[in-house]
């Protein structure tokens, strides 16, 4: 019988390139934890938020520290994000468990806080800030650093695990 | 494990069986082995059995028919033949060492010896003291099938068996402990499940040496998955046979034990705890709502305390559109004190909710909330905002589906709150973070546990996030490594 291929049911689901695994990590990664970076500054957790870095440098409105300004700023720190990804898929894809990715978050922390820091005329230098301010990005920044690499290099690993798995079962067959 | 001591053959010379039979087993010492003798042709023939587990009316029928050979057939040279054609029942086995026979009929199967003859034939007679399916206490739906699993390892898998006709539906069975011998099976479908994750389970399980597994399946859970001092649950239970088959399909690995009604789905990840079979018997949004509102009740269970002891410790910390919150008179022990008493107390209820009859239990509840709650305040112990906050975060716990999970995030809120009270808003920024790492770290049979959160999976993600519709769902999880991961047939 023909099968009707308009029906949703008779559709087959693509597999998933880890490219494109990438490239939705880093974006979801961008918008969860800047979206914790708002809630922390939002509780006062933390003196910096995500508007500090991406609209308040160069436009001091009103609305840019309002909600629409951190809105912004969450979906911006997303994109850029596909960027880091694509930067730890290139370099530490194969590298194993959680910590490597834990201690890539933290050396971003310290890029762009101390490195980048020149950039932003608002945000004072790092050890000028209030320790609150700091524990709390540095732990969002760990978390984001874990959500990226851990997420990569365990589609990248599991993969590749899978290969050999599979390759090996067929050869057991013959 | 097994196999250690040699094994006796069984001898041709009845009178050498029934004095092992009376040494090994006690035969007329343990009441509830029983024995009878037959003479067959003029040759004895001894028949033991249990008796709580027989079928009393099988036993006599086949004891009816034993004894017709007396008067139909003479050939004593082919009596074992004949013995075992006379009995008149699909499951008879020849066995050839005392060994079986023992684990045999300590199983309640009978067991026939007849003289000169070096076999003795083993007859499943067996009929188990047990309750019929009943829907599970802990996972009632409001829709959709009451049958649930019960103690009996066979019911249990006639009880899948109905759902999953399929002849690459495997279930292979285990025996465990040296003394309780107790069955444990492994069902699993043959070109879907991860060889590698079935052969890691069959390896575990041969390898437990215990004398005896009465807790059944917690026990083997323990050996399985080396729990050391997580308390987060790293296998799924369920009573439900089509939650059972459900995950089957998806290639997971169950595991039942005899002796209980619960089935371990393996592998598991947190979000396995956090879903139900209510919402599948929901129309998609529906079910996606009541999940969202599952969800937030989870959530605030394990960070609304801490939050809001934060807010309370100092107030400054508060947005402005905010500042309502936080009590209007301390009152005069310190609220994290008030937030630890109240919540202990509430599992002080809870527990005595259980071991408590129906009838009292409605009167417990009524001192509960009026003496306990209200009196309290009244008397300025507590503050009416505490024990606000405190029932909100129970309910929350109440919500999680599964009771494990809910236990474990009751002890990760406490340490949470005595950590928030310590260091204030470092203390909760970083419990927080170690709270997701330490669960990012834990791995229950190689599989991630915050799977797929993180490591992320944006498509398995979407399934958790959303109740997606049967038709759409077509690949099986990957975090079960599938063989095959489409789950509709070929073209």
């Amino acid at each position: 019988m023909e099968k009707d291929k308009s029906l949703e049911q008779n559709q087959r689901a693509k597999p998933t390139s880890l490219i494109g695994n990438t490239i939705i990590t880093g974006l979801v990664g961008g918008l969860l934890w800047s979206f914790f970076g708002f809630l922390s500054s939002f509780f006062n957790f933390s003196k910096v938020s995500p508007a500090s870095f991406i609209l308040r440098p160069w436009l001091v409105t009103g609305w840019s520290d309002g909600f629409l300004g951190q809105l912004i700023s969450i979906v911006v720190i997303g994109i850029l994000s596909i960027a880091i990804a694509i930067i730890y898929y290139l370099l530490f894809k194969h590298l194993k468990g959680i910590w490597p990715s834990a201690v890539f978050g933290i050396a971003l922390w310290f890029i762009v806080f101390y490195l980048l820091q020149p950039i932003f005329p608002n945000i004072p230098h790092m050890t000028k800030l209030d320790s609150d301010t700091v524990v709390t990005t540095i732990c969002l920044y760990l978390l984001y650093g874990t959500f990226i690499g851990y997420s990569i290099s365990y589609a990248y690993l599991d993969k590749k695990r899978m290969k050999i798995y599979n390759f090996r079962s067929i050869k057991s067959k013959n | 494990m097994r196999n250690t001591k040699n094994k006796r053959p069984i001898s041709d010379k009845l009178k050498e069986n029934q004095s092992y039979m009376k040494d090994r087993v006690g035969v007329g010492t343990s009441f509830d082995v029983g024995y009878r003798k037959l003479s067959l042709l003029k040759k004895e023939t001894d028949l033991y059995y249990l008796t709580g587990l027989c079928d009393s009316s099988l036993i006599v029928e086949l004891i009816k028919k034993l004894v017709e050979i007396n008067d139909n057939e003479s050939n004593v040279r082919k009596l074992a033949d004949i013995v075992e054609n006379r009995l008149v029942h699909q499951q008879v086995t020849r066995v050839k060492t005392m060994d079986e026979v023992v684990d045999q009929l300590l199983s309640g199967l009978i067991v026939i010896f007849v003289d000169g003859v070096d076999e003795a034939f083993i007859v499943d007679v067996r009929s188990y003291p047990g309750r019929s399916p009943q829907e599970p206490d802990t996972e009632k739906v409001v829709r959709g099938s009451r049958d649930g699993y019960t103690e009996n390892i066979i019911q249990n898998t006639a009880l899948t068996r109905r759902r999953v006709r399929d002849e690459r539906l495997r279930h292979e069975i285990v025996q465990v402990g040296e003394r309780s011998k107790t069955d444990i099976c492994i069902s699993f479908l043959q070109d879907v499940a991860d060889e590698g994750l079935v052969n890691l389970i069959k390896d575990e399980i041969k390898n437990i040496e215990i004398d005896g597994i009465s807790m059944a399946d917690k026990t083997v859970e323990e050996f399985l998955v080396k729990q050391g001092f997580n308390p987060f649950p790293l296998v799924r239970y369920t009573e439900r046979p089509d939650v059972a088959a459900n995950h089957l399909l998806e290639g997971h690995v169950l595991i039942m034990v005899d002796t209980s009604p619960s089935m371990i789905i393996t592998p598991t990840t947190y979000f396995h705890h956090v879903q139900h079979a209510e919402e599948y018997r929901e129309s998609p949004v529906a079910g996606t709502f009541i999940r969202w509102v599952r969800f937030m009740g989870i959530l605030m269970s394990v960070f609304l305390l801490p939050l809001w002891l934060l807010m309370t410790m100092d107030p400054s910390l508060l947005p402005e559109k905010l500042q309502f919150i936080g009590p209007n008179e301390e009152g005069n022990i310190p609220i994290v004190l008030q937030i630890l008493m109240a919540d202990i107390g509430i599992e002080f209820l809870r527990m005595a909710a259980i071991h408590t009859p129906t009838p009292l239990s409605t009167a417990m509840g009524l001192i509960a909330a009026v003496l306990i709650g209200q009196i309290a305040i009244d008397v300025g112990m507590f503050s009416a905002e505490v024990i606000l906050y405190v029932a909100v975060s129970a309910i929350g716990s109440f919500a999680t589906p599964s009771y494990e999970l809910s236990v474990a995030n009751k002890i990760a809120r406490m340490l949470l709150v005595i950590i928030t009270a310590i260091f204030s808003v470092k203390g909760l920024v970083i419990g927080f973070s170690l709270y997701l790492l330490l669960l990012t770290t834990t791995r229950s049979l190689n599989t991630p546990y915050l799977w797929p959160f993180l490591p992320f999976d944006y498509k398995a993600m979407i399934q958790i996030i959303f109740r997606v519709s049967v038709p759409l769902n077509k690949v099986r999880p990957s975090i079960v490594h599938p063989r095959n991961a489409y789950k509709q047939p070929k073209d």
